[in-house]
């Protein structure tokens, strides 16, 4: 605003300001608790679990299967390249897991939103400027919104994850779908021990696995990203399998 | 638009479309601003005032700004240093020229621009209640300025007291802007030197002597100068330029701007500077220009951090997109996290609105912390504790209730016991963890006077 010529061309508008302190306002951050993933232990590109610029992945099951730890595997890809959101219906995202995974603190925004009109507003914004975004999906929104918002995220080639509280999502949103099967966790016996690894089956389907149904297994020690360990397609009842 | 004195005394101002002022001023004169002459023309206001306080930032031709705190002392006093400095100004230009002083640059412009008499000296003594009532039009955005106006919002007071969440969802980015200024929220005045390794240079052989030459060499160094801070996010309010004359003297100015200059603009910048210099008398480049150099000062990211490897352009989008949903979702819903020392989940993370700075940990994140919750940590952490139902026997935890159904416990961990604050009085708040594990997912949990509570969601 002050580059507007505000001066006469003859007269000089001479100001003079009270000096105050200015200084560079770049700082390093640095995260000394939170370990990084070893790259060797970063899961593969090409894998299932890596979701390309506007994929669009859902996953579909209760807390207490690993999901979100799987989205945030998901996006832990994408925090490489600049800032990715959580759209937080309940308010229950701890950090804590994101950044054992290996998503910097300052990657990572989180966002506050249960209310179904001003979430669509939100998740379609965080679309445009964020680098990948998990949105837990409200009771509520309309089938047509989320077809929306997908398509939004295809335009600008943010990959999206939708983790619906209850239900599932209409078909023709997600390109990769899923669904917690099975889980089990090691290290815990009767009193003693920890938490230490738990293993995960899921149910993947739609277009990024070729429209087979597979099952896949994959593990998580709480330090890395999730990995898979495992993939098998599974022969739908009535189809032969080629 | 510019106007000069005697066209203000016939009734002409600023902002006047042309075919009114000479509605107004039939022999008014309407001529093509060239900003370079005006830099030329300027250049000796600029040393007149530097040779007193030698850290003037030029803003365009024709407005300069200079912090003054410092020198009031060694000049006797503010009014001592502003008529010694009115002096040299006139002993330079002559007559047509306005001096404003507040506590920040946009407020010194204004006050300026409200000077009179003579000397044209208009002082702040009281800058929040001159902020509030200046007019909404010195906002400076035309169509932004109508719409406040049509809304009724008459001043930058007006505009202050709204919400800023508010103006935020109906005007986007130029309303946070708007809202900024309106608050008070000005950049300060004072270019100080930042590591050399952020500055370019080159150097000229043999030396330039020809302003078109001089102007696109202005223009590669200063796209040199943004690209080489663009993968670190950042883009500099503030430009020292040092020109080297083939005789070792060294002329430099410090240009600044409200918005992060990019290099169409800085280089616009240059070669009025160079052109001042070239052509000015008495401060002309002598023999030819045989080095250019560019530091950045006052380096903004935006308004938010950013590391390397990111595109300051994306950044750019990014910021735009977090403005929006700051106004969707409201300030206080978008939010940043950083490492806390502690032991619960909750304890570890410290939360900050996404557009302020993190205040420093108050635990040490880096202490030991025995009885931690070791890793994985819970991604689903209540903000605090659910109850929940858990039948035991004998101690062991046997079937948890989850919505409408009971999942016996496959197996299980802890207790690990909590004894609270007990060196402040927190003794009484003792409560035993545990992590249970059932085949719908694994739980934190804790028992405190016999209740269970649900901590945590291993998802």
């Amino acid at each position: 605003m002050e580059n507007h010529a505000g001066g006469t061309s003859e007269g000089h508008g001479l100001v003079t300001g009270v000096e105050q302190v200015a200084g560079i306002e770049q700082r390093a951050w640095v995260a000394s608790e939170i370990r990084q993933p070893e790259i060797s232990k970063l899961k593969p590109p090409d894998s299932l679990l890596h979701l390309e610029k506007g994929q669009v992945a859902a996953l579909i099951g209760a807390p207490g299967y690993g999901l979100t730890r799987l989205g945030l595997s998901l996006l832990a890809d994408h925090a490489e390249d600049g800032p990715v959101a959580y759209l937080d219906v309940r308010g229950w995202l701890s950090p804590l897991a994101a950044w054992e995974i290996g998503i910097a603190p300052d990657r990572l925004l989180v966002v506050r939103c249960g209310d179904v009109v001003r979430w669509g507003r939100a998740a379609a914004t965080l679309l445009d400027g964020v680098h990948a975004l998990y949105a837990e999906v409200p009771n509520g929104v309309r089938d047509t919104a989320l077809r929306k918002l997908g398509a939004v995220a295809r335009r600008n080639r943010t990959p999206l994850v939708l983790r619906p509280l209850r239900g599932s999502i209409p078909s023709g949103v997600a390109t990769l779908r899923l669904e917690a099967d099975t889980v089990t966790w090691e290290g815990v016996e009767q009193g003693h021990g920890r938490l230490q690894l738990r293993r995960g089956r899921l149910i993947a389907s739609g277009k990024a696995v070729h429209g087979m149904t597979r099952r896949v297994e994959v593990e998580d020690d709480g330090a890395n990203a999730v990995r898979l360990v495992s993939d098998m397609a599974v022969a739908e009842v009535g189809r032969a399998t080629g | 638009m510019a106007v000069n004195a005697l066209a203000v005394e016939a009734g002409v101002r600023l902002g006047m479309h042309r075919r009114e002022a000479e509605g107004i001023c039939p022999t008014v004169v309407t001529v093509v601003g060239d900003p370079g002459a005006e830099a030329a023309r300027f250049e000796p206001v600029v040393t007149a005032v530097e040779s007193l306080i030698p850290r003037v930032e030029i803003a365009i031709p024709g407005l300069l700004f200079v912090p003054i705190t410092g020198a009031v002392g060694y000049y006797g006093g503010e009014r001592a240093l502003l008529d010694r400095m009115i002096e040299e100004v006139e002993s330079v230009a002559g007559d047509g020229f306005r001096f404003g002083v507040a506590g920040g640059p946009f407020l010194a412009h204004r006050a300026a621009e409200l000077a009179a008499g003579h000397p044209p000296l208009r002082v702040i003594e009281d800058d929040a209640e001159f902020l509030a009532s200046l007019d909404i039009g010195a906002v400076d955005r035309e169509e932004l300025v109508a719409t406040f106006r049509w809304l009724g919002i008459a001043t930058l007071g007006d505009l202050a007291r709204l919400p800023r969440a508010v103006v935020v969802s109906r005007f986007g980015a130029e309303g946070m802007a708007a809202h900024r200024l309106a608050a008070g929220e000005d950049r300060s005045v004072l270019p100080r030197a930042i590591p050399a390794d952020l500055g370019v240079e080159e150097r000229f052989s043999p030396p330039l002597t020809d302003l078109e030459q001089a102007s696109f060499a202005a223009r590669a160094l200063a796209n040199r100068l943004i690209e080489s801070l663009r993968p670190y996010g950042i883009a500099p309010h503030r430009v020292l330029v040092e020109a080297e004359a083939t005789d070792g003297s060294i002329r430099a100015r410090t240009w600044r701007s409200a918005d992060p200059f990019d290099d169409a603009a800085l280089a616009d910048r240059i070669r009025w500077q160079l052109r001042a210099w070239i052509e000015g008398v008495g401060s002309e480049i002598r023999g030819g220009l045989r080095a250019l150099r560019l530091d950045p000062t006052d380096l903004s990211g935006a308004g938010r951090q950013m590391s390397l490897h990111e595109d300051a352009r994306s950044a750019a989008e990014t910021h735009r997109a977090l403005v929006e949903v700051q106004a969707i979702v409201g300030a206080d819903a978008l939010l940043h996290a950083e490492p806390q020392g502690g032991r619960d989940p909750n304890e570890r993370v410290s939360w900050h609105r996404w557009d302020e700075a993190p205040a420093a940990p108050v635990r040490d994140p880096d202490a030991p912390w025995p009885g931690r919750i070791p890793s994985p940590s819970p991604a689903l952490v209540p903000p605090s504790p659910r109850p929940l139902t858990v039948e035991w026997d004998g101690g062991m935890p046997t079937r948890v209730r989850l919505g409408s159904r009971w999942e016996p416990v496959l197996s299980w961990a802890g207790p690990w016991r909590s004894v609270g604050r007990w060196w402040v009085g927190g003794g009484n708040d003792l409560a035993d963890r545990y992590q249970l594990v059932t085949s719908a997912g694994a739980f934190l949990c804790e028992v405190r006077a016999g209740t269970t509570w649900l901590v945590g969601i291993y998802d």
